[in-house]
């Protein structure tokens, strides 16, 4: 890695302004961070690294007045071992227990497994060998290249990278509020396509808290993931489901820029009954607006059968 | 033949290796004073080299005898460079160490400290293979800053290896061969001791989950799970 100033801060003001001052970014698990650096794959390399991890506070889990409240800060193995939000928050409890590998997941923490960039073997190349688009260039080299782990839903601002958080759809199926420094964002519009980020974010906010409303009674939610190995791996699809109140919110992730809420298969499947004949056309109509590339046609399938089996789940469970 | 022969010389005789460790500490404890000899567990932990570039300017590479020297030569030399000056606890020791904020744990351990158990073998989080406990907790020291060490305790395979409460889980490792290249052996036992720690009786399940971010690529996983609930057995018989 190339040198820069490293900055332990103790409070969020401390955090913000230092990333005002020059050319920063933060640090909390460092998962996802310290990879990119060691590859040089941003467009500009960081003078100050800012870490998190020593502003008190930012890790808990606890329900308040109906919300369940998690700490930006807390690790993924935390959130995962936690009896509430296994019982009450099971699609977020099994993403986070699935993403990763157990060390990663003991570092890496929840604000940085929904902002971490995406994932693309273009995009990631060491030393900025292709320059794509999400490093200010003019082509996207997937699209001509080889894409087979790429979107199948077309793409957004040009890139077809993939988003390949584990949480990040169970966030949108629970219905989950992101808080910032500066705001509270709904967690569906949490995401975006731009040079170097995936997130909304300014480059001074910082995610603070997820928010999610707690759940009806006998409201069910599930996570499943596809990937190569049954761990390490990123996914290949993945999907969250929430079934609760004769309705279902239903998220794939990793099959297109941002986490796709199938709303088609939400309409499907409303009010009706969970059994395999709902829920295989519930998966069909998930994947009703796949574009598919010259390498990716698999991954529909994988997406119809993910959204099929974690619907079957909550029904199991209920 | 051979190999039998190895294994009953740590017993016996003295092995070609473990001659010069103790001929060097003869020396040294002489110099120490009368009365006062290491323990087998210091004696590992002594064996540990110590590198030559351990008190180098990170500037200009100047070389110095001791630390306190180099601290003098970057506050006259080097005032506006920031060089973290930092005391990192390793395997129960404190080490005062100069170091850039861009280095990792993994760099620091094996270019500053001579501890070359902790691996680099993909550098990017994947393998496993630089794991080391900090805090109680299996952590990957390759994607881990130094500078974010301080005040924290770390364990590395050599402190393992040195303590012979472990000796059970090395054993263990040799009798069911649980290796062939040996590259990832220090991750994999450095995470079966964290596991061990927490839990002292785990089922295959738990050894198995608790192993699933170290990778080998000779495939001996079945092995690393036989040995480790063998340790386990003979941890909680005293053995």
């Amino acid at each position: 890695m190339r040198r820069f100033d490293h900055l332990n801060a103790t409070s969020i003001q401390e955090a913000t302004s230092a990333l005002k001052n020059k050319s920063a970014v933060f640090i909390a698990g460092g998962t996802d961070l310290i990879g990119r650096l060691k590859d040089e794959i941003l467009p500009g390399y960081p003078e100050l690294i800012v870490n998190l991890k020593t502003i008190q506070g930012l890790d808990y889990v606890h329900e308040e007045g109906g919300l369940l409240k998690i700490g930006a800060g807390t690790r993924l193995a935390d959130i995962a071992a936690d009896p509430i939000v296994r019982l009450r928050y099971t699609a977020l409890g099994q993403a986070a227990g699935r993403a990763a590998s157990p060390h990663i997941r003991r570092m890496g923490t929840l604000g940085g497994n929904i902002s971490q960039l995406h994932r693309c073997w273009y995009f990631r190349a060491p030393q900025n060998r292709f320059e794509c688009l999400r490093k200010g260039g003019k082509t996207c080299f997937a699209l001509a290249g080889d894409n087979r782990y790429h979107s199948i839903f077309g793409a957004v601002n040009g890139c077809i990278a993939v988003h390949p958080s584990d949480t990040a759809p169970s966030l949108v199926a629970l219905d989950a509020r992101i808080k910032t420094t500066k705001r509270t964002i709904i967690a569906e519009d949490f995401w975006d396509v731009r040079v170097a980020s995936c997130t909304v974010l300014d480059t001074d906010e910082i995610v603070t808290e997820v928010q999610i409303p707690a759940p009806d009674v006998g409201a069910r939610s599930a996570f499943v993931k596809f990937a190569l190995r049954k761990s390490i791996d990123f996914p290949i699809v993945n999907a969250a489901v929430f079934v609760g109140g004769g309705a279902a919110r239903i998220c794939l992730n990793a099959v297109a820029p941002k986490p796709y809420r199938a709303t088609k298969a939400e309409q499907v499947i409303a009010g009706k009954s969970i059994d395999s004949r709902n829920t295989g056309a519930a998966g069909a109509a998930a994947a009703a607006d796949s574009r598919p590339l010259e390498a990716n046609r698999y991954k529909v399938q994988i997406a119809k059968v993910l959204v099929e089996r974690a619907l079957l789940e909550c029904a199991s469970a209920a | 033949m051979v190999k039998e022969e190895e294994q009953n010389g740590s017993e016996k005789g003295v092995s070609r290796r473990e001659f010069l460790t103790q001929a060097g500490w003869a020396l040294g404890s002489a110099a120490l004073g009368a009365g006062w000899t290491p323990s087998a567990d210091e004696r590992a932990l002594q064996a540990a080299p110590e590198f030559e570039s351990k008190y180098a300017c990170p500037v200009d590479a100047q070389k110095f005898a001791t630390f306190e020297e180099l601290q003098a030569h970057f506050a006259t030399a080097h005032p506006h460079v920031a060089a973290p000056v930092t005391t990192l606890r390793v395997n129960e020791r404190d080490y005062p160490v100069q170091i850039e904020p861009q280095w990792t744990l993994q760099q620091t351990l094996q270019f500053k400290l001579g501890l070359t158990g902790a691996k680099t073998m993909c550098d990017r989080g994947e393998c496993g293979s630089c794991t080391v406990i900090i805090d109680g907790k299996p952590a990957l020291s390759c994607t881990t800053l130094a500078v974010e060490c301080e005040g924290k305790s770390i364990e590395t395979i050599e402190g393992i290896a040195a303590n012979s409460r472990w000796n059970p889980l090395i054993q263990a490792y040799m009798k069911h061969d649980a290796m062939q290249c040996g590259y990832c052996t220090p991750g994999f036992i450095v995470t079966a001791k964290a596991l061990l720690d927490k839990n002292p009786n785990p089922t295959e399940e738990d050894v198995r989950q608790a192993l699933a971010g170290n990778l080998c690529r000779c495939s001996t996983y079945p092995r690393h799970a036989k040995a480790i609930l063998e340790a386990a057995q003979g941890l909680r018989d005293g053995k």
